[in-house]
């Protein structure tokens, strides 16, 4: 014990006293933070049109009805055209927004129940044209049909908010959480492990008395919490950026809806994850001659890692049994933690599922410290 | 005299790749770095292992240190095998080499006291005997400069000290004054002397005559992995040289120098 001790103090002193290693925990999760609420802040932009904002239009044979014409007009702020060419050209170069054709007898026609063609012309490019167009449509296809309405003035989707959010959060989630903890660990363990290798400072540590064994936990359990710290520096940048993000969907404060139990759950995930993960690069790790080969030897478990988060975002209702698989269980619970239906045997399966793969790759890992062929090959 | 080191019958082969095989114009896979290797070590001398570059030297005291395991035979250090008691050789042992590297991010002092961590001793132990060596080494003036800052006789001083931070009985030293100056290879060279006044069993490898000359009380030449000749200084400088001695065994062993 007091030997595994030293070698994760060792490993602390290592990375905190490094102030490049600390920035690599907590620069993530400002960049999630920061890239984030921009995107959101943006999308918001684009999604809602300013409501003031008047269309420049140009139209022809404006029908002489008032209740069409006061809502056009209210929308749009007409301008004459010598020519429908001409105005065509300024839609194209963005100058005018819409041009609006009606035929020369659109009332009468209505009335005579023919179909009459209205032309609308708009560019597609340019957000206030196609805004514009979206609007016009509208106006245009509720005139003269008022037998029915759908939905007007009110929202016809009766999930609340806290189960809008969860369904998306579900669906992204688990591809999320994957990626941000797998870039963590793929932070250290090259470095920790073939860095080591390489320079040849893990030989130094062979000739003393200390196990193997004792060296592959220490070192696993140091490097997991600098990659479980990474990961929840990122977890934190999503969390906090998510009401901004979700801004445009729904209302309300998005962390307040799960409760402390849930994020206690996702914190043992996390961790559980981490140590499968760590494990895992680690064990790549020491096959490798140099950090450099060991980073693009992990490059293809970092894609399989990621497709475990996509797998189980296409996994509605799994069976308990999926919950035992390492890592793949786990993403199915962050998914399903996120819906709040989570059920208690299937967060334990999975957490016992990575705890059971952890202990089995750090046993590897001793065996490969072990291995001459492994450790000195040049 | 007390027999500390019992080397018996000791063989390693490796693997040759194929550029290797090219390079060394053979069509065998494997190529033997020591062959059936036997000697004894006695309790306070300076041991000497002579040897041109390629005979063997660092391989077999990498496996006397448990760094790599022989493919047949066993040594035993002070009665305990490098094979099957590989962890009480271990605490029983010094090991330095140019192989062995110390972490740059520390300082001397850090690692000092990590490495003592490791073997076990208790911290005041650890600083009692940190003092004394720093202070004798002239380390206590860098201590708590970063490694990877200081000169290489400094940081071979380092290395040196850590590698007996807990005052081991045998100690097996590969080339211990490699690329240092004049001055600090005496600091060094002095205290093998006082090692081996301190009742220290030393194993010594190079290829420096007068290194040999000056420290060993007996001396093994190795060459193609093969122990060529054995004896005590005074004899093999009976009637010439070391050096002389060294190419006449090597000419009769392997032939022309090239």
């Amino acid at each position: 014990m007091k030997n595994i001790l030293t070698i994760l103090k060792k490993e602390y002193a290592r990375f905190f006293k490094d102030r490049r290693m600390v920035m690599s925990i907590f620069l993530p999760g400002i960049m999630i933070f920061l890239v984030y609420t921009i995107m959101g802040t943006v999308m918001e932009k684009v999604n809602q049109p300013d409501p003031n904002y008047k269309y420049t239009a140009y139209v022809e044979n404006m029908p002489q009805d008032e209740v069409l014409s006061a809502t056009l007009s209210q929308t749009l702020d007409m301008k004459p055209y010598a020519s429908v060419d001409e105005a065509k050209q300024e839609v194209i170069d963005g100058e005018l927004d819409l041009i609006i054709l009606f035929p020369q007898n659109f009332i009468n026609d209505i009335d005579a129940e023919t179909v009459p063609n209205i032309s609308v012309y708009y560019n597609m490019a340019n957000d206030n044209s196609a805004n514009g167009y979206a609007i016009v449509n509208s106006i245009l296809e509720s005139f003269k049909k008022p037998s029915f309405t759908v939905n007007s003035g009110e929202n016809g989707n009766l999930a609340e908010d806290r189960a809008t959010v969860g369904k998306i959060l579900s669906m992204i989630m688990p591809m999320l959480m994957f990626s941000l903890l797998a870039s963590g660990c793929i932070a250290f363990a090259p470095e920790s492990i073939a860095g080591e290798k390489e320079r040849g400072t893990l030989s130094t540590v062979f000739i003393t008395p200390i196990k193997r064994w004792q060296i592959a936990l220490g070192k696993i359990l140091s490097l997991a919490s600098f990659a479980t710290l990474s990961g929840l520096s990122s977890f934190i940048g999503l969390i906090l950026s998510l009401p901004k993000f979700m801004g445009g969907i729904v209302s309300g404060d998005t962390i307040a809806y799960y409760s402390v139990g849930d994020y206690f759950m996702l914190f043992a995930l996390i961790i559980s994850v981490v140590l499968v993960i760590i494990s895992a690069f680690a064990i790549v790790s020491s096959f490798a001659k140099t950090v450099k080969e060991a980073n693009s030897l992990i490059a293809p478990f970092m894609i399989v890692i990621i497709l475990m988060g996509v797998f189980s975002m296409f996994t509605s209702s799994p069976s308990l049994g999926l919950y035992a698989i390492p890592l793949l269980g786990s993403g199915l619970a962050f998914s399903s933690i996120m819906t709040f239906t989570i059920s208690p045997l299937g967060f334990v399966l999975s957490i016992i599922s990575n705890l059971v793969a952890a202990a089995a790759l750090i046993v590897a890992l001793s065996f490969m410290f072990k291995s001459e062929r492994i450790m000195f090959n040049k | 005299m007390e027999e500390i080191l019992k080397v018996e019958n000791l063989t390693k082969t490796f693997k040759l790749s194929k550029k290797q095989q090219k390079l060394e114009k053979t069509r065998t896979k494997v190529k033997v770095a020591v062959d059936d290797l036997s000697f004894s070590a006695y309790k306070g001398e300076i041991f000497g292992l002579l040897g041109p570059n390629g005979a063997g030297k660092t391989t077999t005291l990498r496996m006397l240190a448990t760094l790599i395991k022989p493919d047949s035979g066993d040594a035993f250090i002070d009665g305990k095998s490098i094979i099957t008691e590989e962890d009480k050789v271990r605490r029983k042992i010094g090991f330095l080499t140019s192989e062995l590297k110390l972490e740059d991010f520390f300082t001397p002092n850090y690692l000092f006291n990590f490495f003592g961590e490791l073997y076990g001793m208790e911290k005041s132990a650890i600083v009692e005997r940190r003092n004394t060596l720093f202070a004798r080494f002239g380390i206590d003036r860098f201590a708590e400069i970063k490694f990877s800052n200081l000169s290489t006789g400094m940081k071979q001083k380092v290395s040196l000290v850590v590698s007996i931070v807990h005052d081991p009985e045998f100690i097996i030293f590969d080339e211990p004054t490699n690329g240092l100056d004049v001055l600090t290879a005496k600091v060094v060279t002095d205290f093998l002397t006082e090692l081996k006044n301190d009742g220290k069993t030393i194993i010594l490898s190079t290829h420096i005559f007068s290194l040999i000359e000056k420290l060993c009380d007996r001396v093994g030449i190795i060459i193609n992995g093969k122990l060529a000749k054995l004896d005590s200084l005074e004899n093999l400088t009976k009637e010439k040289s070391l050096e002389e001695t060294f190419f006449d065994v090597y000419k009769e062993i392997a032939g022309d120098l090239i």
